[in-house]
């Protein structure tokens, strides 16, 4: 019996391999590309509603804009074939493109879109909003001039670069109006449809979505610069960095993005994949509420800028995450300032709260989303500060609980981080040097500088004025003295580290470059023979 | 008898939907009260407070909870569970959709739990403090102490990364997505009824590690209690006369103890089935599984209180409905219990 019990276990064992062992299993396909992610976030691929980074890299494959901006930030045609500027506006004439349901691309389309992104007013309008573009004078200052001929005119608030550059974003996408308003209920301007299927003229067409599952593209056959290399793109969602490792590593998925530090550090000088580190022009910034006892003493804030180890952490935490800066312009962009001198100094951070009437130190809380680097993060900055006498208590949270607290200005520290929206000072420092109204009534809890409740009324009339500056060479001067004004007022939205986004490819893949604001376009991805 | 059981039953009833009705007002209450923002997730970080406000307003938010409360215990009384802030859609097809992937794996992994548990439980049983005792009591305690994710990662990097036994991640490999319309939601059964037999290999070797690694603590909590009833069967007298008329060991097993302990499993494998689907949670996210558990932590992690609230109910009703279940068949099929109600 026992012999029989013990041949049967063996017996079933070596059953079990042989029935598995015949399923193997192919690589991805030579005309699919596989990339996997976190699709946590995505919500909606209604290119008038998502803004988060994910879905951006979604929707900018599926629909055109007028123009683009390439990843080194060059402003290029795109439905727009030219553009003409002049004292009041610009005058775009379209290029013969069709949408992927067939119509063409008209100036009654752009118009239509750029009217339902205001109209619609959710956070895909701010980036229009805040130059002077809303609800009630869209219809007057976006105009069909003919069938290929749109005018957009200055709204008072904007030059012609920085209006092109907004054009160029996800949100200002160009959608098929006669397809979208076959799709209209309840006036919602064919949201609830639109936030499932897609109504472009990109490279791609929407075959599938399925939350938090998957993504499928499919080629548009009919681009008009001809049908992209791959038949089809799958996003998958891989929650889980370990395993999106292994199944980058088994050959399963082509790109992984969303990786923790430590399983991209195997992915280096490793045969058969690259890994890009893809500047976002934003930071890791360490929020201050200006409105706690401690913290609206500028002493105060700067003792914590002093206390704060950048290069050690840059070195054992941020790795392909961040680079240590505290001005909130990365260091290769024009006019950028070099860093101010802030780094680790015990001492002097020590000196500071004494002046500031604070020897014994105190205590403060630290909020950050719990999440790879932040998490971290938080954790250094809690043993830096210790040893100036800050006594840190770390709180994590998901997403919408720190976000929310942080709208709500309920918080003593936290860690947010930013992402620049165009190549330049502004693009990436206006988040942090304007805020028209700091009361409480004032609610603008969509503005990052007022959450912190940072009242700078100079800082803020600079960018206002540095945006309106049509000329290069003032405009440039402008950028100085923000930057300089910023690191004066010893900022209670302080940067930390430039950040980056690091993807790992295989090296089968060719010509997928990753595009600082993730307009990452993929109509001209090859990939190889599966090895 | 009958009547009694007719009463019994009814009592039953009762309290299961009692049971339901306060793990509703539990799960809504905290729901609602707990700090995330649904609306900031759905109307983007940088929304100014007008968008904001209509949205909050949109999702019924601005309502006293009292009121949120009725409105939801209305909809639900039609069937209705809300829309989900996820994926816009009604929370209804969420599950329906989801639902599926977490059923088929949940019961592949009772199935084998089953068959594997219940065999190695009476032979530990029958072969008391031998080797093979010895393994199953390992194994078993293994299964109980070391966590699923852990294994998960674990089986993955061995029997896929390293040995290329199975698929990886997700129902069926990238390129077979797709292809095969749900009609059950079953990605097994829907393969065969639509003669996609690839598919349904490569699904197959899909679902066998998670499924394998989801049974396992059950697998473990099963030996490990059909090796107790088992012991206790074998100690007591009719075994005893049995062995000493000459039936064999596993005939006294077969046709004596098995019927007799045969009540007390099939409470002990209601629960761990309960438990599977419940427990799916973790195995999902290793293993990038569609399911119920996947499902929930993104709802709970953006705040989505339909999508939460509607889960927990559905998963607490399976295990509510599950432990009922076993209740009833153990009054029904034990001889004593049969005699206390007399």
């Amino acid at each position: 019996m026992k012999h029989f019990s013990k041949g049967l276990f063996v017996g079933a064992f070596v059953g079990a391999l042989t029935i598995a062992a015949p399923l193997s299993y192919a690589a991805t396909l030579k005309d699919q590309l596989v990339i996997g992610t976190s699709l946590a976030q995505v919500l909606s691929l209604d290119p008038h509603q998502a803004t988060e980074g994910k879905a951006v890299e979604i929707m900018s494959n599926l629909y055109d804009r007028l123009v683009n901006s390439t990843p080194d930030g060059k402003i290029v045609p795109q439905l727009a074939e030219s553009w003409k500027v002049d004292d009041k506006g610009i005058t775009f004439t379209l290029r013969q493109a069709k949408f992927a349901s067939g119509n063409p691309v008209t100036a009654k389309d752009v118009v239509y879109s750029i009217g339902r992104l205001l109209k619609l007013d959710q956070a895909a309008a701010a980036n229009l909003k805040r130059v002077g573009y809303d609800k009630n004078n869209v219809d007057k200052l976006v105009t069909a001039v003919d069938d290929k001929t749109v005018r957009i005119d200055f709204s008072g608030q904007v030059t012609a670069e920085m209006l092109l550059y907004r054009l160029a974003a996800s949100t200002t996408s160009i959608v098929d109006s006669v397809e979208v308003q076959k799709h209209v209920s309840d006036n919602d301007w064919g949201n609830a449809w639109m936030r499932t299927h897609s109504a472009g003229s990109g490279p791609f067409t929407l075959n599938r979505w399925s939350p938090n599952e998957l993504v499928i593209l499919d080629a548009n056959k009919d681009y008009v610069t001809g049908a992209p290399k791959m038949k089809r793109v799958i996003v998958r969602h891989v929650p889980e960095s370990q395993v999106e490792r292994v199944m980058l590593e088994r050959g399963d998925i082509d790109v992984a993005s969303a990786m923790t530090a430590a399983d991209l550090a195997t992915f280096k000088d490793k045969q058969g994949f690259t890994i890009q580190r893809i500047p976002t022009g934003g930071f890791y910034v360490l929020s201050m509420n200006a409105g706690n006892q401690y913290l609206s003493n500028p002493k105060v804030r700067e003792a914590i800028a002093y206390g704060i180890d950048y290069k050690g952490i840059e070195k054992t935490i941020m790795g392909p995450y961040g680079r240590a800066r505290n001005v909130p312009v990365p260091e290769n962009f024009e006019s950028a300032i070099p860093n101010p001198d802030w780094p680790l100094d015990v001492e002097k951070s020590k000196q500071l709260l004494a002046e500031a009437g604070f020897k014994d130190g105190f205590s403060l809380t630290l909020k950050t989303i719990a999440q790879t680097p932040r998490i971290d993060l938080a954790t250094a900055i809690q043993a830096s500060l210790a040893q100036v006498g800050i006594k840190i208590d770390i709180q994590q949270g998901n997403g919408s609980e720190i976000i929310a607290a942080h709208r709500a200005r309920d918080f003593d520290l936290l860690i947010p981080q930013t992402s620049a929206y165009m190549p330049n000072v502004l693009g990436s420092m206006e988040q942090f040097s304007s805020n028209p109204d700091n009361s409480k009534e004032a609610n603008n809890a969509g503005n990052f500088v007022w959450r912190s409740a940072w009242d700078i009324p100079e800082l803020t009339a600079l960018t206002a004025k540095a945006s309106m500056e049509p000329d290069a060479k003032k405009r440039g001067e402008l950028y100085v003295e923000m930057q300089k004004l910023f690191v004066e007022q010893k900022p209670a939205v302080l940067p930390m580290f430039e950040r980056f986004e690091p993807i790992v490819l295989s090296s089968k893949v060719q010509g997928y470059v990753g595009h600082p604001t993730q307009l990452t376009r993929l109509e001209s991805v090859t990939k190889s023979e599966a090895q | 008898m009958k009547e009694l059981s007719v009463a019994e039953f009814g009592r039953r009833l009762a309290h299961l939907l009692v049971s339901l009705f306060i793990l509703l007002c539990v799960t809504f209450v905290i729901g609602r009260v707990l700090p995330t923002d649904p609306v900031g997730a759905i109307v983007g970080e940088l929304a100014d407070p007008a968008a904001y406000a209509a949205m909050r307003t949109r999702l019924g938010l601005d309502l006293p909870i009292y009121q949120q409360f009725f409105l939801y215990l209305n909809g639900l009384a039609h069937g209705d569970f809300g829309t989900a802030v996820l994926t816009g859609n009604p929370v209804s097809s969420d599950l329906a959709q989801a639902f599926p992937a977490t059923f088929e794996l949940a019961t592949l992994a009772v199935i084998i739990s089953t068959f594997v548990g219940v065999p190695l439980g009476l032979v530990a049983a029958l072969f008391r403090d031998s080797l093979i005792d010895k393994i199953a009591r390992v194994v078993a305690l293994v299964g109980h102490s070391i966590p699923v994710f852990w294994f998960g990662i674990v089986g993955l990097v061995i029997f896929y990364a390293g040995l290329n036994w199975v698929g990886g991640p997700g129902r069926v490999d990238v390129f077979y997505e797709g292809l095969v319309t749900p009609q059950t939601g079953l990605l097994l059964v829907d393969s065969l009824l639509q003669g996609e037999t690839e598919i349904f290999w490569n699904a197959l070797g899909h679902i066998i590690l998670p499924a394998i690694i989801l049974a396992y603590a059950a697998m473990a909590y099963i030996t490990r209690m059909t090796r107790s009833f088992t012991l206790e069967q074998l100690s007591q007298d009719y075994v005893i006369a049995a062995r000493a008329k000459g039936v064999s060991p596993t005939g006294a097993i077969l046709r004596h103890v098995l019927p007799n302990i045969a009540v007390q499993l099939i409470t002990i494998l209601a629960i761990s089935y309960g438990g599977l689907l419940e427990g799916a949670v973790v195995t999902e996210i290793v293993f990038s599984w569609p399911g119920i558990g996947q499902y929930m932590t993104n709802a709970l992690m953006i705040g989505d209180m339909n999508a939460i609230v509607a889960a927990t109910i559905i998963v607490g009703f399976i295990f509510m409905l599950l432990n009922f279940l076993a209740d009833v068949a153990y009054a029904l099929l034990d001889p004593r219990m049969r005699e206390a109600a007399r």
